[in-house]
């Protein structure tokens, strides 16, 4: 089962802050951008759907459950697990901020 | 316009101040006499031009780059095969470096580079000027080793071509084989380890088989390999049984005893077991860093070895090297690796240059293959820099007996990174 983690996010300079439901996470949109580069290797970074999902302009609750998905191997794809697989609760939420505050498609 | 409630707002606002903040460069470090830091990328190919594109993207123009790169546009070889196999045409695996320019603000110079004065940080051209660099990004790719299968030469490559580069080797592959006689054989050699894009010639086999099976049927494709073993061996050859049964013929140096003698004028492929007639045919040679590696005095032997950190050279430490040309196992010589590498890199130089945030290096690698229509299979891996090598963390691979809808979804992956990947480059 797939559930909404985040519920609010406050701003701190570069960082946010992101309340997960039982525990606070942080999150770092520039550490996100950075994190990110390895994600547009196949996902377009301008949110284009053309065999592999766009990841642009995600709601940061549905990214976070997504990736978690993958991490408790929920979801299949096995490339994707593999890198959920290394991602740690900052790195998720830093994408989550970063992908979010991308444009959805262009 | 609709209300937001407190949370859409907070995720709106930081959003917006933290795209801001983003949008500020940070200098400090190396520009200290006024001049801006410059970074010289010689190759224009998956590591190359990532490593120019995330230094100008990321540097917001306070790095000043400059790409060498000798060709105007740039045909990959990732997804040749699937233009050999007629599953793409050979303009949609061609790309321009308009956009490296338009858009980043990269100085993009046709030429070649000739040589590396290391003590003077600079780079000297074909046509003799030369161009100054704080930090040097190595990306030449292979060059063959043409000694390396006896009888094999420049000149043999006209009618045996390695088509290894992409390019119009690649076009003289495919002319061959349209106009390979009825029934016909094409023999392929790949060649041994370490080499570029390890499932590539496998790949190619089963390309070149596809195309036959629709336009030559009779024909029959026979792999004289160097190696007894390949990657994803399993998957290509339960692949090639189910679909090119009667055509393909894998034939490992256990059995032929190796390659003793290529002849192109007969096309005659001598080995132990037997002599080889083919109508058409595709030999690659052992490889090595390209020359440029040699000259900058950075490859050991027939590649660069490299800090896992950073990409950095173990013998100038103001000299990156990336892709193929790397010492950079337990990565394999592919394009992803080769993209994975740049961003790892391209952080690192930033960081040096401008002081800005440097993370910790990961890496990671996929390789899609196409064994017939719809029928993908993939590797993958990823990776983290250790203290002596590029460490894997975790790793995949495809299975036999799949269902139809994995494997035509594997394709389609595949074509959706090669559009992200390219864009990656290129955009």
């Amino acid at each position: 089962m797939i559930k909404a983690t985040a519920l609010a996010i406050l701003i701190t300079g570069l960082s946010a802050v992101v309340f997960a439901k039982d525990t606070i996470i942080k999150g770092d949109i520039e550490y996100g951008k950075h994190l990110a580069a390895e994600c547009v290797t196949c996902h377009s970074a301008l949110g284009k759907n053309k065999g592999i999902p766009p990841v642009t302009g995600w709601n940061i609750d549905t990214f976070i459950s997504v990736i978690n998905a993958y991490r408790s191997k929920e979801l299949k794809n096995p490339a994707m697990r593999l890198i959920a697989g290394r991602l740690d609760e900052e790195q998720i939420a830093s994408l989550a901020l970063y992908f979010a505050s991308q444009p959805k498609s262009e | 316009m609709r209300n937001l409630n407190r949370r859409q707002f907070t995720t709106i606002l930081g959003s917006t101040v933290a795209a801001g903040a983003l949008a500020m460069p940070n200098i400090t470090g190396a520009a200290s006499h006024g001049a801006k830091p410059k970074v010289v990328v010689i190759g224009g190919g998956a590591g190359g031009a990532t490593a120019a594109r995330y230094i100008a993207k990321d540097s917001n123009g306070a790095i000043e780059v400059t790409l060498i790169e000798p060709t105007k546009r740039y045909y990959t070889c990732f997804f040749s095969n699937l233009y050999l196999g007629g599953f793409r045409d050979y303009e949609s695996i061609g790309h321009s470096y308009d956009n490296l320019a338009n858009n980043h603000g990269i100085n993009v110079v046709h030429d070649w580079a000739a040589s590396v004065d290391n003590a003077n940080k600079k780079v000297i051209l074909a046509s003799g000027a030369a161009i100054s660099y704080d930090k040097l990004v190595i990306s030449p790719g292979i060059d063959m080793k043409y000694d390396s299968v006896p009888g094999y030469s420049v000149e043999a490559q006209t009618k045996m071509p390695h088509g290894w580069k992409s390019g119009t080797q690649v076009q003289v592959i495919k002319h061959n084989i349209v106009n390979m006689r009825e029934g016909g054989t094409f023999v392929m050699v790949p060649p041994p380890n370490p080499f570029r894009c390890p499932p590539g010639p496998y790949e190619r086999t089963s390309m070149i088989a596809h195309y036959l099976t629709q336009h030559n049927p009779t024909a029959k494709v026979i792999v004289l390999d160097t190696k007894p073993k390949f990657s994803k061996q399993g998957l290509f050859m339960d692949g090639w049984q189910r679909h090119y049964p009667d055509m393909v013929e894998w034939i490992s140096p256990e059995v032929h005893g190796g390659i003793k003698n290529v002849n192109p004028d007969t096309m005659e492929i001598e080995t132990d077991l037997d002599t080889f007639k083919a109508d058409a045919a595709c030999v690659i040679p052992a490889q090595k860093a390209g020359a440029i590696a040699m000259q900058a005095g950075v490859a050991d032997g027939d590649w660069a070895p490299v800090m896992p950190a950073t990409m950095a050279s173990k013998a100038d430490p103001n000299i990156y090297v990336l892709g193929d040309a790397s010492v950079a196992k337990s990565m394999p010589k592919s394009g992803f690796s080769a993209n994975s590498q740049a961003k790892v890199a391209a952080n690192a130089i930033r960081g040096e240059l401008t002081g800005s945030r440097v993370f910790d290096a990961r890496f990671a690698n996929t390789c899609w293959s196409l064994i017939s229509a719809n029928d993908g299979i993939k590797v993958g891996a990823s990776y983290k820099a250790g203290s002596e090598k590029i460490d894997v963390v975790d790793k995949f691979i495809s299975k036999n007996g799949e269902d139809a809808a994995t494997r035509k979804a594997t394709y389609e992956e595949s074509e959706g990174w090669y559009a992200g990947m390219t864009a990656d480059m290129f955009s």
